[in-house]
């Protein structure tokens, strides 16, 4: 497929036929402790922060640069109107759960919509991961890196399991 | 254009001696916002004592020294005020205002009506007429959370009960503190006056919490440079705009459009333009721009000192016994058994002492009375030199009277942490004298 016919199918592409399920996304309950949810960033890019894993309520998310107002020390940060939500985040400050440290506002994205409006969202608010989600329920995820593979796999330059 | 020339120069120079003073008072561990009001100070001085020609500092006001420019630096500080609100209300965690518990919400609303009654009465008592009395007590309402947060953190209680109730007031605290000033500032009959807010609630904060979504929507579908970020901002000044020409008080309808807007992530990932836009330019500026309204030569007359003695001592005393006595009626959820033991005092006394610190909506609300005409142009300058005083002395006792009423939970965990010391040397100690012995 050339790189225009394979970018017009990709933009067109439902995100539920693209988006990692649950089953394999980063997923922590908001009561488990930041110590985890620090491990598992040493690997993962973000964590998704759920009510209980029944439910799959989405609660928040947590980013790796979120780290940084994790480690660093409260006083680090200026206590004005309007500038208090993230010392309240750091590990000295006090915050001991995922619950403490997620934001809670999350950019989320509907399974029938499209790869470009996944895409034109991540450029207008600058985020590189989207949640997925039927009503309050986390269903699964869309990231650049999902798309970048996606996009791999329509052109068949992946990898050799793209070619088949 | 020469009078370009100079707003621009005290622009420039404004928010670099704000940045410095920030960072200065800062490192004190205080409020930088004290910095760049003493820079403002600084500045409005020079001109009131005769130094620098009003022309050439075209920020301080008052007979004598307002020039043509003098309009724009006060719209400009007036914007300053509204992005203050507008981000204060976006950084506002509304979850956290609807969990707000019993021993919270009976605290704060004590909190908020002791002070302003009592400074009300105080004024009158001191030959203000209502109305101004009225907007005196109401500046004393409102708390600003940040320094108590950080000495909590310091003293390792903000985990406890009373740091989790205190940060959770806050929020309803600032809510009642900036909603407060329409009484002040409002004008016609209190029925006229009331229906214009319940029109004002139902339209920025029912009708609009149910829109704000599709707007929102709308403005994606744009596909301009900072769409979003325009059409909020657009919306922001429209309800602002709506709130000063029925109360005189814009402030409102940038707050209601912030706490709107909160709810939707969207409306969250504008926060950095507009803290760029706000702490970039003009929010110090509207700090700078009212340390420069202290006249100095104010405290000549003892009517300004009568009056700074008055609020100061309202302002402290009438919080702690406000949300001190809020939070010992309800007993911390624990039952009546609880009401009159010594951990209910203290627990109470930590919570009312908390609520001390005033600082930007104390500075907010004093603003909006005086452009409103709540407070009488005459009596601006002593308004403004009381307030200045109480914020300073507020935020300066705050930290010791913390560390004074947690002082039993500041030995406990040092004791605590000294045993967990000695239990860990006496384990090495075992371990060594097992190791010596071949076990």
């Amino acid at each position: 497929m050339d790189v225009e016919s394979a970018l017009q199918h990709f933009h067109s592409m439902k995100i539920s036929n693209v988006m990692s399920g649950p089953g394999s996304i980063p997923v922590v309950t908001d009561d488990t402790d930041i110590i985890s949810v620090l491990k598992i960033l040493r690997t993962r890019h973000h964590v998704w922060v759920v009510r209980d894993r029944e439910s799959m309520e989405l609660v928040g998310i947590i980013r790796y640069m979120d780290v940084i107002d994790v480690l660093l020390p409260p006083d680090v940060h200026r206590f004005k109107l309007g500038m208090t939500s993230k010392p309240m985040k750091s590990l000295l400050g006090g915050a001991t759960t995922a619950g403490d440290v997620a934001e809670k506002q999350v950019l989320t994205i509907g399974g029938e919509e499209t790869v470009l409006d996944a895409l034109i969202k991540m450029r207008k608010y600058r985020v590189q991961v989207l949640a997925v989600v039927e009503g309050e329920r986390l269903v699964g995820e869309i990231s650049l890196r999902i798309l970048i593979d996606e996009l791999l796999r329509l052109l068949r330059v992946g990898g050799p399991q793209w070619k088949q | 254009m020469e009078t370009v020339t100079w707003l621009l120069f005290a622009l420039g120079i404004s928010l670099i001696l704000a940045k410095i003073g920030d960072s200065i008072i800062e490192r004190y561990e205080l409020p930088g916002v004290l910095g760049e009001l003493l820079m403002g100070m600084i500045l409005g001085n020079l001109v009131y004592f005769g130094l620098v020609a009003p022309h050439y500092l075209p920020i301080v006001s008052g007979e004598g020294f307002a020039t043509d420019t003098t309009a724009i630096a006060n719209f400009l500080a007036k914007l300053g005020i509204i992005f203050l609100l507008f981000l204060g209300a976006l950084d506002t965690d509304i979850e956290q205002l609807k969990k707000t518990g019993l021993t919270a919400t009976v605290s704060t609303i004590m909190g908020v009506f002791v002070p302003l009654i009592l400074g009300w009465f105080a004024l009158m008592e001191l030959g203000y007429d209502s109305r101004e009395a009225f907007a005196g007590g109401v500046l004393l309402t409102a708390t600003s959370i940040g320094l108590t947060v950080r000495v909590m953190m310091d003293l390792g209680v903000l985990k406890s009960e009373v740091g989790a109730a205190s940060l959770s007031a806050s929020v309803m605290d600032d809510f009642l503190g900036i909603a407060l000033v329409i009484f002040a500032v409002g004008t016609g009959s209190l029925i006229e006056l009331s229906l214009k807010i319940v029109a004002f609630f139902l339209i920025t904060g029912v009708i609009w919490w149910y829109l704000v979504d599709y707007y929102i929507r709308f403005a994606e579908r744009l596909h301009v440079e900072k769409g979003v970020l325009g059409m909020a901002l657009g919306m922001m000044f429209l309800f602002a705009a709506l709130a000063e020409g029925w109360f005189a008080a814009a402030i409102e309808g940038a707050f209601m459009m912030g706490l709107t807007l909160s709810k939707l992530p969207e409306g969250k990932r504008l926060m950095d333009d507009v803290r760029a836009i706000g702490y970039g330019l003009l929010i110090p500026f509207f700090f700078v721009h009212t340390g420069a309204m202290l006249n100095l030569t104010v405290f000549k007359h003892k009517d300004a000192l009568v009056l700074a003695a008055v609020l100061t001592t309202v302002a402290i005393v009438g919080k702690i016994i406000g949300r001190g006595f809020g939070a010992w009626i309800t007993a911390w959820g624990r039952g009546r058994e609880f009401l009159f033991t010594r951990e209910n005092f203290w627990m109470s006394l930590q919570m009312g002492i908390g609520s001390i610190p005033r600082t930007e909506v104390a500075l907010v609300d004093l603003m909006v009375a005086i452009h409103g005409g709540a407070i009488k142009p005459e009596h601006a300058p002593e308004f403004i030199a009381a307030t200045l005083i109480f914020i300073t002395v507020s935020v300066l006792i705050t930290p010791p009277l913390l560390k004074w009423a947690f002082k039993r939970e500041i030995e406990e965990a040092r004791a605590a942490k000294t045993a967990q010391k000695v239990e860990r040397i006496r384990e090495t100690k075992e371990r060594i004298r097992e190791i010596k012995e071949g076990r």
